[in-house]
């Protein structure tokens, strides 16, 4: 695996005004986005399983928190330490580590005891989890005050919408696939209300982004027009919500089809991984010198 | 007790003196810089100026970096300064991206300064396997410090432009050349309150 940053990167960074983050992008950075990505899905796929009472569904919310569990040791530097991270008082992450400890447990004996007051105080306790997931990912950027990008309020609620979404967007695709029966129409609704509110805050967030400082409207133009606009466009804007959205208005011509609800999963699920994806490329430190100033008198 | 430092940038000349006597000391790997200088020209010739920004960590008194660490490796250590348990970071990298001033690195494989031949023997003897997959950072030389001594960057600045010492003692050199000559944090507008100061060169 190639590295975040070599050194010789590092030294060019450091001579940069703008210095682009690579820690959680970039060599094995990019686990930290498979993890805040699946961790988010299957959280979201637990509470509508849970909606739907889908019992595969809740299954597979704990394969992709597990997973995600996985994809976070693969990123961490000392990943057999990761029982330390506890500190939850002032650590976004370690919030999130508790939430994932509370939920994992929680959910799987919750679908191993027989059904009566236990498994619903599992299936509660597992849902206070799911809901930590679910909110903590964002708060983690948001506490980031060496990148204005991402030091927004707003970017925690943007990521508890494509982590709801998400969730919603891995039934599409395998509730058909378990032969169970779903309102396609009452489903799709919903996942077009969701596209188009991630849409809306995405549209929102980029627009105070740009309103605020200097670092932050560089990182919007790196998200607009550098290095993660190919990934911001291609998978954010047009598969991620440019389809689903186009789709979900085509449903109320018509109903559609499990298969085409389907695709509209996929490509959801697709958007949600480049939203995070190109969130985190687009990261630019706050510049401690300034780009340049006024020509200055020679000396005499 | 608050540690601090002042720099003067009316004398530093730029040398990188600081940033290779602290290369020295703590024996940092390649991409490892605690003590660095920033460099940019302004203007176009000839009316052209070398600007200095000699940094270091800031041993901010609200330091957002150790809010964020998740076990606690970073920690505040006497005197306010801002420390790494190394046997406590789990390389998370969450302090970097809350540092506003890149006073952090992630040492993440054990390299040496010429690749494809192995660490020399001074590599061997001071690279620790311990600092490898974690993040690294500025201590204000607390060991020298306790010694008695002066921070690394400090001792071996030529040109005199670091003072370090307590800038709770009103009659401390630091905190005297902070008041008289309006020495200015950088970003406080950030609110991570820097124990470090730089003395405006005019």
């Amino acid at each position: 695996m190639a590295l975040s940053a070599t050194p010789d990167r590092v030294l060019a960074d450091l001579g940069a005004t703008f210095r682009p983050q690579r820690q959680w992008v970039e060599g094995r950075g990019i686990w930290l986005i498979v993890g805040h990505f699946l961790s988010g899905v299957g959280a979201g796929t637990w509470l509508f399983a849970l909606w739907l009472d889908w019992r595969p569904g809740l299954v597979l919310a704990i394969a992709a928190v597990a997973l995600s569990g996985l994809a976070h040791l693969r990123f961490l530097g000392r990943g057999a330490r990761f029982w330390k991270m506890y500190r939850a008082r002032t650590s976004w992450i370690a919030r999130g580590f508790v939430g994932m400890s509370i939920f994992l447990p929680a959910a799987v004996l919750a679908l191993l005891v027989p059904p009566g007051a236990l498994s619903g105080a599992l299936v509660v306790l597992a849902t206070v989890g799911a809901a930590i997931l679910i909110v903590y990912k964002g708060n983690v950027y948001a506490a980031s005050r060496g990148v204005p990008f991402w030091n927004s309020p707003v970017l925690p609620i943007l990521y508890a919408t494509y982590a709801i979404r998400g969730g919603l967007a891995l039934l599409l695709v395998t509730l058909p696939l378990g032969g169970r029966g779903i309102d396609a129409h009452g489903v799709g609704l919903i996942e077009l209300w969701v596209a188009v509110s991630a849409a809306v805050m995405l549209g929102f967030y980029l627009g105070v982004m740009r309103s605020t400082n200097l670092a932050a409207r560089r990182s919007v133009a790196e998200l607009v027009r550098g290095r993660a606009a190919p990934a911001f466009y291609l998978g954010t804007v047009a598969v991620g919500l440019l389809v689903p959205i186009l789709i979900g208005v085509l449903g109320f011509a018509g109903p559609l089809s499990h298969a085409v609800l389907a695709v509209v999963g996929a490509t959801s699920l697709v958007g949600d991984f480049f939203a995070k994806y190109a969130i985190a490329k687009a990261g630019i430190y706050v510049p401690l010198m300034p780009a340049g100033r006024e020509p200055v008198a020679p000396a005499a | 007790m608050r540690y601090g430092m002042a720099i003067d940038l009316k004398r530093c000349v730029g040398c990188y003196g600081c940033q290779l006597s602290c290369k020295a000391e703590h024996g940092t790997p390649p991409g490892v810089l605690f003590a660095r200088v920033l460099k940019r020209e302004f203007g176009t010739f000839p009316n052209t100026q070398l600007v200095y920004l000699p940094t270091l960590c800031f041993h901010c008194t609200s330091a957002p970096c150790v809010d964020v660490c998740p076990t606690g490796a970073s920690h505040y250590r006497e005197g306010g300064v801002v420390d790494v348990t190394t046997d406590d970071c789990v390389g998370c990298r969450a302090c970097m991206q809350a540092c506003p001033y890149g006073a952090r690195f992630f040492n993440e494989t054990q390299t040496g300064y010429f690749p494809g031949q192995g660490l020399t023997p001074y590599e061997e003897r001071r690279y620790s396997k311990e600092n490898v997959g974690v993040v690294m950072k500025c201590n204000f030389c607390i060991d020298r410090v306790k010694a008695g001594l002066e921070p690394a960057c400090v001792a071996n600045c030529a040109a005199r432009a670091r003072t370090f010492g307590d800038l709770d003692d009103p009659q401390s050199e630091v905190a005297q050349l902070v008041r008289l000559r309006g020495g200015e944090q950088l970003q406080p507008e950030l609110g991570t309150h820097p124990n470090v100061y730089y003395l405006p060169p005019a």
